[in-house]
């Protein structure tokens, strides 16, 4: 449909001038190359979808066409002429406009001042009766009804994409980035936003589609582009892409980077979860779970993987559904009485969640146990403290002096090391590992996988929640697949290939 | 109910609530209280308004910021005794000198706190609680712990309390307290349509959204303690005037007044929302209790306990009331607009 709707169009979009060039932009975070060479062409009256898995460098690109971070090499070209995008005020000012996920909207100021927040040249004093005007005219052109004299303070999400929309026109934008701009919007409502993202394209605006939902790219998109790892894959024309083929571009052929793990001989059953929920952020996820089992838990980037943790530890408890684990039907509300089931969380976030920074590692590791450490009369036994780091120092091989140094101290990857001591001393039967390589270099990377591999084979149910699709193929006995809150698929070892896992997680039919 | 809640917003119920809050005050102290509707009652009442107010218009930029200005009873003290110093020592010194001399200390001091928290980074609350205390020790030192009498002082700045600006009945309107409404709407109507001042609003509703869209969020901060300093050194001549006997502990603890009128009236301590006028109201309502509850011969102490009942009910009503005011309209917003749609359709039958 999108195809002949492209080509009627006087001026289709292939022919049609380009307004932003990107050449050969390359942007480095320490030792990530987030962007590699990569050249992408924005046209006038054109929608270019960008797909990539999490990490592609998808976020990078817009984050450099808004002026908020700077590419290391490369340039940008507007209308043809070489320009700098120095800031989010200057990209503002080249008519380059970013909508996120989250509208950044003011929420006691009202719709109107909204709209016309950035406009630099206002005056000295608020005409209000002018700008209510204008801004009801502008809605009025999106066939938007809001009352622009309330705040934006509880406004609908769609409304809030509205306002922003209109913001954009405000400042005759000509280059529109939306970034998962459905993400938390409804059906019908997607439906009223894509008519306006097409009147924007049939008004010359040049527009960049960022997506996980695979349906709807191919229901809007002119062309399709495809990041892998930081390059640009593929830029095609949606006509001549399939969702197939797009998939494959995103998960590319090269596999085997980890050893995949030699299973581990199955154990009794430990955990089994029937129609768990947590309501509005996730429904309906089953599966079982053996000692001595690893279930990967894959899917992007709110997904609802993470959610899925944190009820099994408590931490924001389930609203629905069973949880029994060892044979008995558990109520988990807080991550107290979960630590008491033996069950142990080690988060995704080191920072906020799993360390106290300033603290000592061995002070770190016997946190979560510390009355095993006390004296009869209530004090920390210090030397006690100290040998069971020792231990976890050689059997992790933490890299360090000592295990008296401020875990602030240690690079990522061994902090990392300490926080999976500190939850393994917890001794638990369960251990849930969200993200746990993420961030670290590669050889610490391949240590804690075989440390996976060892806990697993002494008999711990392990449920590995990662980003790292290779890492979660590699690892994993069995694969559960999520995709928006809702749980896709639970893949074998031998059927989950990072194709199938990609496809449920795009949310596409096995068959197509 | 429908033409109320069309023209008239959650917030300014707010408002309204406490205009009638302050009629019930005044009717409950009225029956409990000998000659309480004298016209002496009225001028107490609004000397001590006007200084709480004219401190309180500067916290409320402060506040809407999202921040908060502790200092302010440091400043009026230190801006009230070294006026009141040079005025004993110049007494030819003309009066709009001495105000402007008060209002430059205040500005600097204000500005010494602006540039901390906007540029350095440090919390307001670490800032100004910290100036709170390095001003009034710089006063003791400066002032030797001497006082400015009242008979040093030149016969115009003792007069000017009692100075009419016009009188109404038997109500006489104070020049001190005219002037403290007069800089009230002069800040309602600038922070209402003057373009900088909603920017005040932007950067507290969403400093993050300021900052993307180019806000100059530094200065913007900058310039709220600014002003709350200069005001804090207006505030500081009037309180000058007020007493006359100025001491090393003038005005300590006024912050716990202001804060407590900013925040009854309105003034969201997240920043982004709020009016100066609710401010002023909030004084006012804060004015009324202290000169009533002095009356009534209850204690300081208990005086002090009560205007910090006032600051937790009034967050908590912020959180509770507010929210629920505001559903009620968004409810209605949205009849409003269905049946609006609706409308052409029946029409055409």
């Amino acid at each position: 449909m999108s195809w002949t709707a492209a080509q009627q169009r006087p001026g289709g979009a292939a022919t049609a001038p380009p307004i932003l060039e990107m050449r050969g932009i390359a942007k480095r975070f320490g030792a990530t190359q987030a962007l590699d060479d990569v050249s992408l062409t924005l046209r006038a009256g054109e929608i270019h979808a960008l797909l990539g898995e999490n990490g592609a460098g998808k976020s990078t690109l817009i984050k450099i066409m808004t002026g908020v971070y700077q590419p290391d090499r490369g340039e940008i070209l507007l209308s043809g002429q070489p320009i700098a995008i120095g800031s989010a005020a200057e990209a503002q000012r080249h008519g380059i406009a970013a909508i996120y996920q989250e509208p950044l909207l003011f929420p006691d100021l009202n719709v109107a001042e909204n709209i016309f927040v950035s406009h630099q040249n206002r005056g000295v004093v608020t005409n209000w009766r002018k700008m209510f005007r204008e801004a009801e005219a502008i809605l009025a052109t999106l066939g938007v009804t809001l009352d622009v004299r309330s705040p934006a303070r509880g406004l609908t999400l769609a409304a809030q994409q509205s306002v922003e929309i209109a913001k954009a026109i405000s400042l005759n934008v000509r280059v529109l980035i939306m970034d998962e701009p459905t993400a938390s919007l409804s059906a019908h409502e997607v439906g009223q936003l894509f008519r306006l993202v097409r009147d924007l394209r049939d008004q010359g605006v040049a527009i960049l589609f960022v997506s996980h939902r695979m349906e709807e790219v191919f229901q809007i998109a002119d062309s399709v582009t495809v990041f892998r790892d930081g390059r640009l894959i593929s830029t095609r024309p949606a006509a001549e892409v399939s969702p197939q083929s797009a998939i494959a571009d995103m998960v590319g052929r090269e596999m085997g980077l980890f050893q995949r793990r030699a299973p581990a001989p199955k154990g009794e059953k430990l955990l089994s979860v029937q129609g768990l929920g947590r309501t509005g952020v996730f429904s309906d996820v089953s599966f079982d779970l053996h000692r001595g089992e690893v279930l990967g838990f894959a899917g992007l980037i709110g997904a609802g993987r993470t959610d899925i943790g944190l009820a099994l530890f408590g931490i924001e408890p389930a609203t629905a559904g069973q949880i029994v684990l060892n044979g008995k039907t558990e109520t988990i509300r807080s991550p107290r009485q979960a630590m008491s089931l033996g069950v142990a969380y080690v988060s995704e976030d080191r920072r906020q969640l799993g360390l106290s920074l300033p603290m000592s590692i061995s002070a770190n590791i016997s946190l979560p146990v510390l009355s095993r450490y006390l004296t009869r009369l209530g004090l920390i036994r210090t030397s006690q403290e100290r040998d069971t780091a020792e231990g976890f120092r050689k059997r992790l091989s933490i890299r360090t002096p000592n295990v008296e140094l401020p875990v602030a101290k240690l690079s990522g990857g061994n902090q990392q090391k300490v926080m999976l001591s500190k939850w393994l001393n917890t001794h638990p039967a369960l251990l849930i590992l969200d993200e746990p390589t993420r961030g670290i270099d590669v050889g610490a990377k391949a240590e804690v996988h075989a440390m996976i591999g060892e806990l697993a084979a002494e008999g711990i149910g392990i449920i590995l929640i990662s980003s790292d699709l290779p890492e979660v193929l590699a690892m994993s006995d069995r694969v559960l697949v999520m995709r928006e809150g809702r749980q896709m698929a639970i893949l074998d070892g031998g059927a989950a290939t990072s194709q199938t896992v990609m496809t449920a997680a795009m949310g596409q039919e096995f068959a197509a | 109910m429908k033409w109320l809640q069309r023209h008239i917003r959650p917030e300014q119920v707010r408002e309204l609530s406490l205009l009638l809050l302050i009629v019930a005050a005044v009717l409950i102290f009225g029956s409990m209280i000998d000659g309480y509707y004298t016209s002496r009652t009225f001028n107490r009442i609004t000397s001590s308004v006007a200084i709480i107010t004219v401190v309180a218009v500067g916290q409320t930029l402060v506040v809407l910021t999202r921040n908060i200005d502790l200092a302010v009873g440091s400043i009026v003290g230190c801006t009230a005794y070294f006026t009141g110093a040079q005025l004993a020592a110049h007494h030819g010194m003309p009066p709009v000198v001495a105000v402007l001399i008060a209002m430059a200390l205040g500005c600097v001091m204000g500005a010494i706190n602006g540039a901390l928290v906007a540029y350095g980074r440090v919390p307001s609350i670490i800032v100004t609680l910290g100036s709170l205390a390095i001003f009034r020790g710089i006063l003791i030192d400066y002032s030797g712990a001497r006082t400015v009498t009242t008979d040093s002082l030149p016969k115009w700045l003792l007069e000017l309390p009692r100075l009419n600006f016009v009188t109404i009945g038997d109500l006489d309107i104070r020049a001190m307290f005219a002037l403290a409404v007069g800089i009230v709407l002069l800040f309602q109507i600038g922070t209402s349509f003057l373009n900088v001042a909603r920017q005040f609003y932007a950067m507290g509703s969403n400093p993050d959204a300021a900052e993307l869209i180019g806000m100059p969020a530094r200065r913007i901060v900058f310039s709220a303690f600014v002003l709350s300093g200069t005001l804090s050194g207006l505030a500081g001549f009037m309180f000058l005037a007020r007493f006359g006997s100025i001491t090393v502990e003038a005005a300590r603890g006024m912050e716990l007044q202001v804060v407590a009128a900013v925040v009854v009236g309105g003034v969201n301590i997240f920043g982004g929302s709020g009016t100066v006028f609710g401010a002023m109201l909030g004084a006012i309502m804060i004015g009324t209790l202290e000169q009533s509850l002095f009356r009534l011969q209850i204690s300081e102490f208990w005086r002090d306990a009560i205007l910090g009942l006032l600051i937790l009910l009034a967050v908590a009503s912020d959180a509770v009331i507010l929210n629920r005011l505001r559903a009620i309209w968004a409810r209605t917003d949205l009849k409003l607009v269905a049946r609006d749609s609706a409308s052409p359709a029946e029409a055409k039958r």
